[in-house]
């Protein structure tokens, strides 16, 4: 029965499709096959050269036949070549420029001047995924990046670089480490599971799993990128889809937002030109927290001590007592002050004939990392992409190789122990080596701490991948208008994982009940993707018509094998589990996930003033039983440009441009695990056991998202500003979580789609800017600001579920629940917090009475691009306005050091801290204040995220030597201004995470 | 022209066939992958169908109820009778337990108590996943289809004695559906008890043949284990005729069985002593391969629990289940149970956790032939047990001891020779009814509504039919 339904609703979807395109075809098909004939005429060569007003040649220039998707680029020079019947029209367009449109005629050569204008909407057309837009007509809510403000950052993680530029996307670094994962959030958090929130990742066409990839070394909390092995200058545009309209085409996997990632192309017609890049710099952290120096540090432990009526004791006091009490180190300059030296090196090649181009490119990146030790990341990439079309322009084919290999030597620990050892570390704690060189323990054993170092020093991690993304593209123009397309692409992921552990890393007196140990952890997902699709559009009296219909078909495979060794008899042979004692294997799964897709879009465009667009997409996937695997998508998406009507231009003037847009439709999220629906049995712990894992509930479904989105996009004195508003209502329900079962039934949960909300709302606005433009001054200000509200709007009986203590109704998703500070008790000097029901003990579950939203209030950027001659200046200014919670450090009069701001409380005797005190009712007063309202403070920032000085010094050398030549200065994350003083990642505030760093590299870039 | 747009309609249409032909349903049906296992097929075939009991059995070791260790039954019945106390007075988890006032709610105690309940459940779960595995699979023979089906069974029933031995009336859930079981009400324990039997009697008759153990591993189920553990429900339902009857035949399998001299081999994996135990399991990159009993009661000075002092004075100082079996931490001076002597091994086991063991049908037989006024008899075996202990043999000392007298006498060693064992002491007061005469006065909050457990709130908050015990 069910097959039959899912039969029958393809069909009427194929049915409709039909019709719509059957249909305007009959209606219009005349009109258009005219033209046809037409465009079968003469065809010859065109060489063409484009200047600015100044005579200046303009390279890059699109060149473009009217009517068809056929064209080029103008090169250094400003030349361009172009088959085209007399009759063509070419249209040009260029950033900064007016488009020009000019009917080839006979002439065999052609000077063209372009008007500089600053409008730019004309031109620029963005990528959708499926099809392009134009910027001035897209009816979604689409923001895009270009290589210009991606491939200087001295980042790992192409995301990374998206940061502060783009309204509605947050992107936090959790965890500086080269090739950690950043959280990347698409206005805002749809699914109440954490883990079911990732985007689609597409790169050239074929979908990337986004999930991190569990990272050997546990210092990756975030796991590792699945992107971080691709080479950032080889990156063209990055563009992320929001609203419905948008995303509904990507139906079960677009809920939260669509990452499009385009890498370069080389153009056709185009002489064979080596472009290179070098730069080199050093890093090191951003922040750092101001703590105890010795001298305060003793005092407070000294007073401490006297408080609490106790005589120091070697076994608590050793740092009063057995330590040197004046020597001083800082820890953290220690532990993550290491400088990371950065060198890159990229290359490509690039040119073309009129039917062929290539590009072949190969890049180089190295960084250190800042922990002690010679550990580095390192990162070696090479692409290829390559594009024909045949003479008569019929056909159509791409092909684009991307592969990357990185090794990441990130130690492995206990998590993040070095970073939250720097701050507890007692400034007074003994040296680390001794003379000789060997590592110190003797004053360490004191303590009963062990050596810092020797973990670090005693274990080698690595962590090596290698990313495969490949992909082709053929089409063929059947007759004008109608085209058909088969894209496949593969992608193939693996990462290997040796971490070697010595038992030297314990005391020596330790060692001889420690075993040496080794991890071996091997990942690896594969995907291949196959997509027809056939395409279409249409010219009649003034409306066009263009759409698409597609398939997908797609296979995912993941493998997961972990063997640990354990018992290695030496230290050389740690990790060759031949020679272990004993081997175990904690991992050994292959998982494979299966998606099929229908997909079309449907666009009528009124004289480029009405604009109506229809997307839809019917998905099967393996992840969900057979009664609930298909499901439909869709969406629409309308704009008004009314700019163009007669009433407006004629009395406002000054509007040079004003749409409306406006979307609504469904998409869907199908990020839950594998099988989750079979009724299966798995391997027990023990030797030969078969058990039944969980209850299976075959009939659970995607998560679905109903986006609703309305902007205005306007633009003023010839758009030399132009701004948008949007506003945005997303709501996520029919959550997959666990349904609360008793216990009775053999588990706790049963997975299954709850009737819970949670609503996404927003408001964000971008705004461009030309502030001067001479001949030899230009000045561009780009300003995003994004203010999002989430609220989870219903969640039957969510006191029975796992979510109780997490989440309320009524409230954001990123709440903390909290006890409410009571202030010092007046005897005992030490914190307290309400206790809410009178019972006297302080429950989270009973007391936790005050909420508080730890997302972002409102955050943006503000880009500045600055040209004065020859010299570039541009640099970003990010903003975040949001509440934390402090991060924790011990109470004041432990044996731990402390943020100076504790010390100057005290000696003003300031209420604001309690008495200082190492005795247990201290600890425990301390800890319930930390989780109380008192530890929440405001936690916003203004950091000066990237600056860059670029000076092109091609016009200094004899002509013609190098096209171009100019020598540049990236900084990153040179100032952050914020309140917030004990934080280290004010990305991340209250965890004790390493910041972002602060880079400064200097570089060369030569084309030639 | 029109030629033209027949000649697209012609071609438009072929290509939307061929996309309805290729996208169809079965591209999106993946296999099972490696490491799962669909339930239809592991009882297809008799290796796996077998591997879903070992499953059970490896499972009793990591489950809360039966693995000796902090929420089990050895640990928490033991506190709750004259066993145990506490190490630290202001224990919040164990002293709830000692003083028999545990919580419902949400306290470390009420944890607890739940993971008790809530482990048995989950391995009530799987035994009804078995049963019904192997009653639908067409492929098993037969002969073994009985013999696992015998085992299973067994396990149900040893899961749902001890559930209902503590909590009372308790669902009696037989199948896998979980939207039925989710909304079950409570079932008399009496109901409960006829499914003991039922599921015990099925054992016995399923696993006749079945006298030795596979693979000599006693960890498999035998037909003397369901024998031994049917006396026991005979022992508790006072058919004292049947329990001796049982117990004999067990006591009398001395090619497999045998009361062992040194007490300090009773506990080792395959005693011959042993009746049914289950084996630690090596996980991790250490392989642990000590048995939670034996790592929970280390002594050292962070043990949470420690032997009752009331409970040493009752042993005799000549006891070698004293000197052999029970520990003294020197530093905090408290005794502890010793009977399993690794707490720390890798790579070798050398203990299995006891389940069943015979000296346990010794008394059982003992108290089932006093019962009957077969009191020299009953003398010879409470004998056994007191010779392995070194002590003075009653038919010496006193073989004209009367019968109450005697039965006594049986109770005082069942509890000197069972302690810290699956909770033999809580239980045997209660069946006995003397738990309100012997723990009144040792504890100053007992109520006689206590000798039951509560029905923990997390489960009854989602299954408002789950009532409450009285008392709580």
């Amino acid at each position: 029965m069910q097959n039959k339904h899912t039969i029958r609703d393809r069909c009427i979807l194929l049915t409709l499709l039909f019709i719509f395109s059957i249909g305007t075809y009959s209606l219009f098909g005349n009109i258009k096959s005219v033209n046809f004939y037409e465009l079968a005429g003469y065809q010859h060569r065109v060489k063409g050269t484009v200047t600015d007003s100044n005579g200046i040649p303009i390279p890059r220039v699109n060149v473009e036949i009217k009517g068809t998707s056929y064209g080029t680029f103008t090169d250094k020079e400003g030349y361009f070549y172009v088959d085209a019947a007399p009759t063509d029209v070419l249209i040009l367009s260029y950033i900064g420029f007016k488009p020009l449109e000019v009917l080839v005629g006979n002439s065999e050569e052609l000077s063209l001047i372009l008007e500089e204008d600053v409008t730019n909407l004309e031109a620029v057309t963005v990528n959708a995924g499926y099809y392009t837009v134009k910027e001035r007509e897209r009816t979604g809510s689409i923001a895009k990046v270009t290589a210009e403000e991606i491939e200087l950052q001295p980042v790992v993680s192409p995301l990374e670089t998206l940061q502060g530029r783009m309204a509605g996307i947050e992107i936090i670094q959790g965890n500086a480490i080269p090739g950690n994962a950043p959280t990347v959030r698409i206005r805002g958090q749809n699914s109440l599971r954490t883990d079911g929130n990732y985007p689609l990742y597409i790169i050239d066409g074929v979908p990337i799993i986004s999930t991190p990839i569990e990272g050997g070394s546990n210092m990756y909390i975030g796991g590792i990128d699945p992107l971080s092995s691709m080479n950032l200058s080889n990156i063209e545009s990055i563009e992320v889809l929001k609203d419905a309209d948008a995303t509904s085409i990507y139906g079960s996997r677009g809920a939260n937002g669509v990452v499009l990632i385009t890498t370069k192309k080389a153009n056709y017609n185009k002489k064979t030109e080596i472009e290179t890049r070098w730069y080199s710099g050093l890093g090191k952290v951003s922040r750092k927290i101001d703590l105890l120096n010795t001298e305060q540090y003793i005092a407070l432990r000294k007073a401490g001590l006297e408080n609490d009526g106790r005589e120091p004791n070697e076994i608590t006091d050793y740092d009063l007592l057995l330590w040197d009490q004046n020597r001083y180190t800082d820890w953290q300059e220690v532990l993550f002050g290491g400088t990371s030296y950065i060198n890159d090196f990229n290359i490509s090649i690039s040119g073309g004939n009129s039917t062929t181009s290539f590009r072949l490119g190969g890049s180089y990146h190295k960084e250190g990392i800042v922990f002690p030790g010679d550990n580095n990341y390192h990162k070696a990439t090479v692409n290829l992409n390559l594009n024909h079309i045949s003479k008569n322009e019929k056909l159509g084919i791409n092909l684009s190789v991307n592969y990357g290999l990185d090794k990441s030597d990130v130690p492995a620990t206990i998590i993040n122990s070095f970073v939250s050892m720097a701050l507890s570390l007692p400034p007074n704690a003994p040296e680390l080596y001794n003379q000789d060189g060997s590592l110190h323990w003797e004053k360490w054993n004191l303590s009963g701490r062990n050596n810092p170092l020797a973990p670090i020093l005693n274990r080698t991690s690595t962590d090596r991948g290698n990313n495969l993304v490949a992909n082709i593209g053929v089409s063929y123009a059947i007759i004008p208008g109608i085209k058909v397309k088969l894209n496949g692409g593969y992608t193939n992921l693996s990462r290997r994982y040796k971490g070697l552990f010595s038992k030297n890393e314990y005391r020596p007196e330790l060692r001889e009940s420690r075993e040496h140990s080794s991890i071996e952890n091997h990942r690896e997902r594969s995907s291949w993707v196959v997509e027809p699709q056939f395409l279409y559009d249409f010219t009649f009296g003034k409306g066009t018509i263009d759409g698409l219909v597609g398939l997908t078909f797609q296979e995912n495979t993941s493998r997961n094998l972990r063997v640990d060794g354990n018992g290695f008899v030496s230290e050389a042979l740690i990790g060759d589990l031949s020679a272990a004692a004993a081997t175990n294997v904690i991992n050994n799964k292959e998982i494979d996930y299966r998606y099929n897709a229908i997909f079309a879009r449907l666009a009528y465009n009124y004289n480029e003033k009405y604009i109506v667009n229809l997307t839809g997409r019917r998905d099967g996937s393996s992840r969900f039983g057979t009664n609930k695997r298909f499901a439909n998508f869709w969406a629409v998406g309308g704009a008004w440009i009314f700019s163009e009507e007669p009433f407006i231009e004629n009395n406002l003037p000054f509007l040079s441009f004003g749409k409306f847009r406006g979307s609504y439709g469904t998409t869907g999220n199908d990020q839950i695990g594998d099988y989750g629906y079979l009724d299966a049995y798995e391997a027990t712990d023990g030797p030969n056991g078969l058990y039944p894992t969980q209850l299976t509930n075959p009939d659970y479904s995607w998560e679905v998202n109903k986006k609703l989105e309305a902007a205005i996009e306007l633009g003023f004195i010839q758009d030399r500003i132009t701004m948008g508003v949007s506003w945005y209502r997303n709501r996520s329900s029919n959550q997959l979580v666990g349904f609360p079962l008793p216990s009775i039934t053999g588990f706790l949960t049963v997975q299954a789609n709850m009737p819970a909300t949670v609503q996404n709302t927003g408001w964000e606005f971008v705004l461009s800017s030309l502030n001067l433009s001479s001949k030899n001054f230009r000045w561009k200000t780009f300003v995003n600001l994004t203010i999002p509200k989430s609220k989870l709007l219903d969640f039957p009986d969510i006191e029975e579920s796992s979510y109780a203590n997490t989440y309320r109704i009524g409230y954001p998703l990123n709440i903390r629940l909290l006890y409410q500070y009571d202030g010092l008790d007046s005897e005992t000097g030490l914190h307290t917090v309400a206790d809410i029901n009178k019972d006297n003990t302080i429950d989270d579950i009973n007391d936790h009475s005050v909420i508080k939203d730890m997302g972002r209030k409102y955050y943006g950027g503000i880009t500045n691009n600055i040209s004065f001659g020859n010299l570039d200046v541009n640099f970003l200014v990010e903003f975040v306005k949001q509440e934390a919670t402090s991060l924790y450090f011990d109470p004041p009069g432990y044996a731990s050091n402390q943020v100076i701001g504790v010390f100057q409380k005290w000696k003003n005797n300031s209420p604001d801290i309690q008495k200082v005190s190492g005795n247990y009712d201290a600890f425990s007063a301390h800890n319930l204040a930390m989780n109380s309202d008192y530890s929440i403070s405001d936690a916003s920032f203004i950091r000066l995220k990237t600056l860059s000085v670029k000076y092109n010094i091609a016009n200094h050398l004899k002509k013609g030597l190098l096209s171009d030549c100019s020598i540049f200065i990236q900084a990153q994350n040179l100032f952050t201004f914020s309140n917030y003083a004990n934080s280290l990642n004010i990305e991340s505030p209250g965890n004790a995470v390493i910041p972002s760093l602060r880079t400064i590299t200097l570089g060369c870039q030569v084309t030639f | 022209m029109n030629i033209i747009s027949k000649k697209f309609k012609i071609r438009l249409l072929s290509i939307l066939g061929c996309f309805i032909i290729v996208s169809c349903e079965d591209f999106v049906e993946v296999d099972s992958p490696n490491y799962k296992m669909d339930s239809q097929t592991v009882f297809d075939k008799e290796e796996t169908a077998k591997a879903a009991v070992k499953g059970i059995y490896n499972e009793l070791f990591n489950s809360d109820f039966s693995n000796g260790y902090t929420n089990s039954i050895s640990v928490l019945a033991g506190m709750s009778s004259d066993i145990f106390e506490t190490t630290s007075v202001t224990d919040t988890r164990y002293g709830p337990f000692q003083q028999n006032e545990i919580s419902p709610g949400q306290t470390p105690d009420a944890t607890a108590n739940f993971n008790l309940w809530s482990s048995a459940y989950r391995i009530i779960f799987m035994c009804n996943s078995a049963l019904e595995g192997i009653e639908n699979s067409q492929s098993i023979s037969e002969a073994t289809s009985e013999i696992l089906e015998g085992q299973v069974r067994f396990v149900r029933a040893f899961t749902y004695l001890y559930l209902t031995n503590l909590y009372g009336d308790v669902p009696l859930i037989l199948t896998t559906d979980y939207r039925r079981n989710a909304t079950i009400s409570r079932n008399s324990s009496a109901r409960v008890f006829e499914q003991v039997i039922t599921d015990l009697d099925m054992a016995i008759s399923f696993l006749e043949t079945v006298g030795d153990y596979e693979n000599l591993e006693r960890t498999n189920v035998n037909l003397y284990a369901a024998l031994a553990l049917r006396a026991r429900v005979y022992l508790y339902q006072q058919q004292w005729e049947k329990a001796e009857k049982l117990s004999s035949l067990v006591i009398n399998q001395t090619s497999t069985y045998e009361i062992l001299e040194n007490p300090d081999q009773v506990f080792l994996k395959n005693s011959r002593e042993a009746i049914w135990q289950i084996t630690p399991i090596p996980i991790g990159t250490f392989q642990f391969t000590y048995t939670w009993d034996g790592y929970f009661f280390r002594g050292n000075v962070n043990s949470p629990v420690k032997l009752s002092s009331n409970f040493i004075s009752t042993m005799d100082s000549q006891d070698k289940r004293l000197l052999n079996w029970i520990g003294f931490n020197e530093s905090r001076e408290f005794y502890y149970p010793q009977k399993y002597k690794d707490s720390r091994s890798r790579g070798n086991i050398t203990e299995y956790s006891m389940v069943l063991r015979l000296a346990e049908q010794y008394l059982i037989r003992a108290e089932a032939k006093a019962m009957q006024g077969k009191l020299v008899s009953a003398i010879e075996d409470i004998d056994v047990l007191r010779y392995r202990a070194g002590l003075g043999l009653i038919s010496d000392s006193n073989p004209q001891i009367g019968k109450e007298p005697l039965l006594e006498a049986i109770r005082n060693e069942r509890k000197r020779e069972l302690f810290s064992e699956w909770g033999h002491r809580w239980f045997d007061l209660k069946r006995t009814e003397k738990a309100a005469e012997i723990l009144a006065p040792i504890k100053p909050l007992w109520e006689d509504t206590d000798v039951l457990y509560p029905i923990p709130d997390e489960d009854r908050s989602k299954n408002p039919n789950l009532t409450q015990n009285i008392g709580y």
